[in-house]
Parts: C-alpha cells; structure tokens; sequence
C-alpha cells in the first residue's frame, strides 16, 4: 500500500482492515493494536535485510540504510492512526502551497515517488520520471516509480544531468524535494556514467566529460599501466562531444522529411521525446585515453570496483574498419511513437548504446531491433530462444528490410551456413553459441567463423529466460561493439536478472502497457481468474497425497476444472474466438487434448507436425483451439489467437503469466470496435494453486491490469456432452490419475532450439481392461463396430486433402473390392 | 431397540467436505452420525468445536503448503 498522506478516515479504516487481516493470516495471536509489529512495516525491513544480504549494489545500502533524520515533533504529532503507518508516517513532510497542482509525492526514504496519473501535467511527469526511475507499478489512478542506482545510472546514459533531474522533480513535486533524495541522485550520478568506453577505429578508449575523472583512474594502480602512450604525452586526447545532429533513425518521420530534401544524413536533430531530456543534453568536450583491447575486461573491473561502471558506446559511423552492410528500411515500415522512443534512447548521442529495452509482447520488439540493425548497418549477431522464432526474425528481417536475403544465415542444429559478402546477419540460438560439448564439425566451423570476426551489433532476444551465466559465455565469445537486448518483462523469480544491467546494460526504456492498449498498439485484454471448485473425490486424494508433485497433478485434473475449460472452449468458439489453452504439465495437457479432441503441441512434437498445426489452426477454420505447453510461451507469433485458457502453470511465475498474456496481445482484430481478448486462468480452489495465482498476477496487476474473478460459470451445467458430469466417471479419471508416477506432475524442461525432436504418434498407450465375453465378440462377430477413442486430433489434420489421384483411385478400387466379396460372403 | 444421536446438519462446499471426511477417517470416525450428500452432512454435536478447530488448522496448511518448495521456481539453467 502506498503511504497516503491524504488518509482520511475512510483510508484509515480501510488499513485497519487490511493489516488486521494480514495480522491474522500469519500470527493469529497477535493484536492489531501492537504497534511495533504492524505488518506492514515488518515486510519492509525484511525486503531491506535480504537486499543487504545479497549486496546487489552498495548505493543502494547506503541508501536504504541512512538514519532518518526525523525530530521530537514528529513523535508530538501522533494522532489516532498514526500506529497504522508507524515508520511510514510522513505527515512531518511539508506540503507546498499549490500541492494540488503538483503530481509527484517523493518518498525520502525508500526514494519511491508516486505520481498521479489524473493530474494535467501526469503526461510530461510520466516521461520524466520513466527516465529517471523504474516503473514499479502503473494501475489507473495512482502509479509509483522508484530512484535506484540502476535506473539513475540509465537516466545519465542518455545525457541527463543530475541537477536539472533535481529541479525538474522539484517542479512536479509536492514536496519539497527532501535533502537525502538529492544527495543521493548526486552520488549516483556522479559515479555512474562519467566513464565511457568506446571503440573507434577498433581501438579501444576510457572516455570522460570530466579531465578529473581521468585522472584518478590513470593513477590507479590497475588501470594506470594498462594506457597505450599516444602522440601526446599526456596521453589523454580532447576532442569535441559528438552531437546527434547527424543521426537520423530510419522509419521515423524525421526519415521521411531527410529523404524529402534528398539528403539522408542530413535533418534535423531527432527529438528525444519527453523534453527533459533533450533540453538537458549538453555535454561540450571529452577525453579520453587508449587501452589495448585485451584489457577490457580488466579495466571494466577495475571501474566497477572503483565505484565508476563503464559505459559501453560505439561509435559507428566513423567505423571504417568494418564493412558497411547494405540495409534499410522498406519505405512502408513505419515505426511507431513508443518504439522511436525507445530508439532514440540507444541513438541519443549519434553513438549506439548498449542496454536492454522492455516493451510487451507483440508491441513490436522484433521491429526495434531491425531498425537498430537498420540504423547501425554494420554486421549484426541475433540470438534468440528457439529455432521457431529464429526462423521468424529472419522472415521479418525480410520483410521489413531491402537486405539481400543471402545475406542472412540462420545457425541452428538444422542449418548452418554462412552468408556471403563482407558484411551480413547470423540468425542463432543462445545455445547453440553456448554449448560447447557435442558440437558438430560443421557448427564448430560456424562458431570459429563467430568469433573471428568482430560484430557492430547483438540483438539478444527475451533477454530474460536466459541466466546471466549464459549471457557471460555470450558476450565473452562474440566480440560486438554494441549489444541490445529485447524483453517483455525484466524480471525473474530469482534476480539474476541484477547482473544484466553490466553484462548487457542498463535499462534503456520501458514501455506502459496500458497506455500502449489505449492507442491500439496491443490489444485490450479482459482478466478472469476461475475458481474451480474440486470434487470430494479429488480433494480427499489431495489431501492424502504426501508427494508434492502428484498433489500437482491432483488440483490440475480436478474434473471441474476440466468442466471449465471445456465450457469456456465451447463458449468462445460460438462467438468465433481462436483458442490457446496453455498447459505446463505435459500430462494434463495430453489427457485435456485427447478428451476434447483438439489438437496440441509440446516438447516431443516434431518440427514438421508442430508447423502443420499451427498453420491450421492460423488458416482453417475448423481448428479453433490448440492447447499448448511452455513452448509456446515465448516467441509464438500467431496473431489470430484472441482468447487464452491457462490450466496449469509454472508456480508463482510472474513472468510466465506476462508472456502468456503477451500471446493475444497482438491479436489482428485488436482495433475492431469494442474488441477485447480474454485471459483466463483456472484455480482449484482451497489448493496451493491459488496461492501461486495471486503471485502471479502480481506483475500484470503492477502493468494496470484487473482480475476478474469468477466463481461460478453460468450454464455450465447445461452444456451437453459436458465431460466428467457423473461421479463414476470421475472416479475413473481420478483413477487414472492416482495411477501417474509423479513424474506426470513435473514439467518438461526448457525447449531452447526443438533439438530433442523424436517422433510420437502423440497418442498415450491404452490401458487394458478385463472384461467378460465371448471369442466371438473380438472377432466382431457380435456386430461390434470399431471406433477409436481419444484419437489425437494431430493426426486428423494431417492427412486432409493431401493425396494423390493415383492414391484415391487405389483406395477407390479397394473398396470396390471388399464391396464384392462381402457380397459374396452373405 | 432404536438409537437416538444428537446431530448438527452441516452444509459445506464440497472440498470442505472432504476435509471433514478426512478428519474423521484419521480419528476413527468420531465426528459424522450420517453423510448426506456431496455438501451435507450430519455431525455429533458435542464434537462440533473440535472439528471446527481442527478444520481451521488443516485449511491453514492447505493454502501454505508448498511455499517453501518454490524458492526456485525459474529454471536455473
């Protein structure tokens, strides 16, 4: 909860509520009235004491760690709510006379600043504070931000100075800006960002604005004797700050006007939207130093020691060494506002940045990477997640670029070649460049090919499904001069995403997901989370079961649940919906698929069926749902898809639930009049599951988006053929179920490039049955029709239409045959 | 000679139902006078506060159950 100070009575009561209830979940015995352990607080300290114990940064425990310096009136001021905010009482904070027209609230603790989203001026404050701080939670009303050194250290990389940060938060803030928050903008900034390496001519240079600065790193005893002695003696070389004058990104329409007065390099300087940042970008003269390129990644140490990261940029256009690869932008590639944004944040000085930008799934990632390849034109390294979506980046490569298509080669365990000319673009895996065991002659000539040259750019996709320990590997083994990574949420259970912000860089720009919906750039989506109740049945075996992971496979199999997704499938199919039912449990997701008779992929689906499967269910229109597993959580471009059913999932993940989410964002018929895609997310009730559910939401809810809750499924019991509607039928599913090993309850592991491809008639064994009867009923003697259930309907759309004349006519012919002999026979 | 039980009629969703059965398999059956349907039932009275107890603490553990088993939800490569 953000501490209000407006906290009337009616807010006042509402905290009660909250932290009583809180109070209550987890130590009964203790009375909402004990001031010193009132929830609330308690949960701060312990997000301080593990920040402290994993040491991310020391700025931030210097920060977090400060004493506050509150007086004796503060304690004099106690009123009759006070125990609720307890340290978070701010009243003590004078308001500024025209408060009401000011949207910012700084926090001087935590250095949360809570913006509201309803002032006039909310426009101009959200693009200031989106450069200056990290968007921590954007919901309708009220939105907050937070100063960390990371986010600091991006605001000063795109040419911020800390004092105009101050004086435009002062402006905006209702609030004096408190002492310890400009102290500490002043310590960020002054050790972020001062140092930059860049590479000219492939030389390698520690370059600052400030001489000082220079100084005491040449007089360190590491970094000192690792200057290259230039012409000089003094070894450091002044020259003038480039300016972005130059600089035109293509797709823009500062491109468009270029190209109007046929000069392409010429144009007016592109707008750094939000103004602050332009206005404040003044930087008048540089210097610099050389160090041999061997040592790099000692100084980059060295510096980050020191307390002073190094900024990596390059210098492009004045890179002659590398040849220039031929590329633009077709003329009808327009890009979008927000991604012209986030461009111009990488492009700000004419030189290319390196970091990572965040935009949602299907705003258009793949796009921004382009038009950065597009603006550096040099040789680009692009890896991504799976061998699906290489093939993708290099189709819309195609599609939005004149690059000659030789020119592109993909590296995957299928293919490997390279292209041809001087300079081009290797589409590849993260591990088919990291794994360095059972490497095939062929792809280790690839990689020899790899490493040996030097790249101007790395587009490093879905930044986030790879550890940092990878990304080392990457980034070690490839030499690129700059590197962009690509994300839909920055965010992992377990911060290894921390190390990010020096292996690739720092967060360049992220995109509001709501405002982004709003203009129609994604699509609306409608939240539900569906309760489902479980059967006495089930909940009783749960109850039971001791192992953990077929308690799993119990609440993912609950007939109800089942119930529920079949309606819902149902429902949304009448109204002319495409259909993603997405499963984590291999085992559900096969059991679901067979009964309902929908087609679905997972780990073990071959290439070629998965293809056939997904261009069925893009083109015909008899095949409106398929379930699939994790696979298809990323990089699964299908546009048609507008409603989404999640029956199990990966634990509390927040990040899988955004990426599930990002599959029908960019749904086609986004922009048709009140259309909206749909979510829902199916929770056995009184189970862990909904414990994990409300984890997962937690960064959706954080983007601006509601959950719906639906208890009760309106006309479910009316649907005919409802499966598992009698209790003998349950009783067989929970059989079945009981029968699993637990290791039905786990998930299948990560599907990085479809390598582990083996052929499955994806049809599970059936089981056998004692039965009474005679010899002659098995025989069909009995007038026993064969019928085959559960049939996988991967093998319906397989054959449709596909053979031959020559082949019909054989069939025709041996149906005429049986015809005659059966005749015969009677 | 017939027997008379005092009871309380408890309506409960089905999952809860379940819990009790399970209460009073684990005791011996010393709750349930009779089962009606999936979401009644008859329990002895004297019991009631007991069982309510009882009921109160497991529910707490069901929520809860596999927290710690989550430290590490996200594949660690």
């Amino acid at each position: 909860m953000p501490p209000k100070r407006k906290a009337g009575a009616a807010g006042g009561t509402a905290a009660v509520a909250t932290t009583s209830a809180a109070t209550k979940r987890s130590r009964p015995a203790t009375p909402a009235v004990d001031v010193d352990s009132s929830d609330e607080y308690s949960g701060d300290e312990e997000i301080e004491n593990t920040e402290e114990g994993r040491a991310i940064s020391k700025a931030v425990n210097a920060f977090s760690l400060d004493l506050v310096p509150k007086g004796n009136d503060v304690i004099a001021k106690r009123d009759s709510v006070s125990y609720i905010f307890n340290k978070q009482d701010f009243s003590y904070l004078k308001m500024k006379l025209d408060h009401e027209s000011r949207p910012l609230w700084i926090n001087p603790e935590s250095g949360v600043i809570v913006l509201e989203s309803f002032s006039p001026l909310a426009g101009q404050a959200q693009d200031f504070l989106t450069t200056i701080a990290e968007p921590l939670s954007r919901p309708t009303y009220l939105h907050e931000y937070k100063l960390t050194p990371h986010s600091l250290y991006a605001a000063v990389s795109v040419g911020l100075d800390p004092n105009d940060i101050i004086s435009v938060m002062d402006r905006l803030s209702k609030i004096p800006v408190p002492p310890k928050i400009i102290d500490f903008i002043k310590k960020c900034t002054s050790s972020y960002g001062k140092v930059k390496l860049v590479l000219k001519e492939n030389r390698y240079f520690v370059e600052s604005s400030d001489p000082a600065m220079l100084q005491r790193l040449l007089q360190d005893p590491v970094i000192g004797p690792l200057r290259v002695q230039g012409e000089g003696g003094s070894g450091i070389t002044k020259e003038k700050a480039p300016q972005m004058g130059a600089l035109v990104i293509p797709g823009t329409r500062n491109a468009a006007g270029a190209a109007n007065v046929n000069n392409p390099k010429g144009g007016r300087p592109v707008e750094v939207a939000g103004d602050a940042a332009e206005d404040l970008f003044n930087s008048d003269a540089v210097h610099s130093f050389e160090i041999p390129a061997d040592d790099v990644e000692t100084v980059q140490k060295q510096c980050l020691d020191l307390g002073y990261p190094v900024l990596e940029e390059y210098d492009f256009r004045n890179d002659r060494k590398n040849a220039n690869l031929d590329m633009d932008l077709k003329p009808q590639a327009q890009i979008r506002s927000y991604q012209e944004k986030s461009l111009s944040k990488m492009f700000g000085n004419g030189r290319a940045k390196s970091g990572i930008i965040v935009l949602p799934c299907g705003a258009g990632k793949t796009l921004v990477g382009i038009t950065a390849a597009c603006t550096i034109k040099k040789s680009v390294v692009v890896l991504a997640t799976s061998s699906m979506s290489v093939v993708q980046w290099r189709q819309e490569f195609i599609k939005w670029t004149n690059i000659n298509p030789d020119a592109i080669a993909i590296f995957t365990s299928e293919n490997k070649e390279k292209f041809r000319g001087d300079a081009g673009i290797i589409v590849s895996t993260y591990s088919m460049v990291t794994n360095s065991r059972n490497r095939s002659h062929d792809s280790q000539k690839m990689m020899d090919f790899l490493q040996s040259r030097e790249w101007g750019l790395l587009i490093l996709d879905e930044v986030h499904v790879v550890p940092a320990q990878i990304f080392r590997k990457v980034v070690h083994s490839i030499a690129t001069h700059s590197k962009l990574g690509l994300t839909a949420t920055l965010l992992r259970e377990d911060d290894k995403i921390t190390d990010l912000n020096f292996l690739i860089g720092p967060k360049l720009y992220e995109a509001n997901w709501m405002e982004l919906a709003e203009q129609g750039h994604i699509a609306k989506v409608q939240c539900a989370e569906v309760w489902c109740p479980m059967t006495p049945e089930f909940y009783s075996e749960y109850l039971r079961e001791q192992d953990a992971r077929k308690k799993v496979l119990h609440y993912i199999m609950n007939p109800r649940k089942f119930q529920a997704t079949q309606f819902l499938i149902d429902y949304h199919e009448k109204r002319g919906d495409k259909i993603i039912v997405f499963s984590d449990n291999v085992y559900a997701l096969k059991a679901y698929a067979l009964k309902l008779n929908k087609a679905f992929i997972y780990g073990d689906t071959p290439q070629q069926e998965r293809l056939r499967i997904l261009e069925n269910f893009q083109l015909n229109d008899q095949v409106n749902t398929i379930f699939l597993s994790k696979i298809g959580d990323t990089s699964l471009d299908l546009p048609e898809a507008t409603c989404l059913i999640q029956i199990s999932s990966h634990y509390g993940s927040r990040r899988q639930e955004a990426q599930r989410l990002g599959r029908i964002l960019r749904a086609k018929r986004r922009n048709d009049e009140g259309f909206n895609a749909f979510f829902y997310s199916l929770v056995s009730k009184d189970t862990a599951e909904m414990y994990y559910s409300s984890k997962r939401q937690a960064f959706l809810v954080d983007q601006g988006y509601a959950f719906k809750v639906i208890t009760h499924l309106q006309g479910i019991e009316q649907l005919p053929s409802l499966a598992y509607a009698t209790v003998a039928e349950r009783k067989e599913l929970l059989a079945e179920v009981m029968l699993q090993n637990s290791e039905a309850g786990q998930q299948e592991g990560d599907d990085f490039d479809g390598a582990k491809l083996s052929y499955n008639a994806g049809r599970k064994g059936t089981r056998y049955r004692r039965t009474t009867g005679k010899l002659s009923e098995l025989a069909g003697g009995d007038d026993m029709a064969y019928i085959e259930y559960n049939r996988s309907r991967n093998k319906d759309l397989k054959g449709k239409g596909q053979s031959s004349a020559f082949f019909k006519k054989m069939h025709r012919e041996n149906e005429k045959r049986r015809k005659e002999q059966n005749a015969l026979k009677q | 000679m017939p027997r008379a039980v005092k009871g309380v009629l408890i309506e409960c969703d089905p999952s809860i139902k379940a819990i009790i059965l399970k209460i009073d398999k684990d005791s011996g059956h010393g709750y349930i006078v009779e089962d009606l349907d999936d979401e009644t039932l008859v329990v002895k009275e004297p019991k009631l506060a007991e069982l309510k107890l009882r009921l109160e603490k497991i529910l707490e553990k069901t929520q809860m159950l596999e927290k710690d088993e989550e430290s590490d939800p996200e594949n660690p490569g």
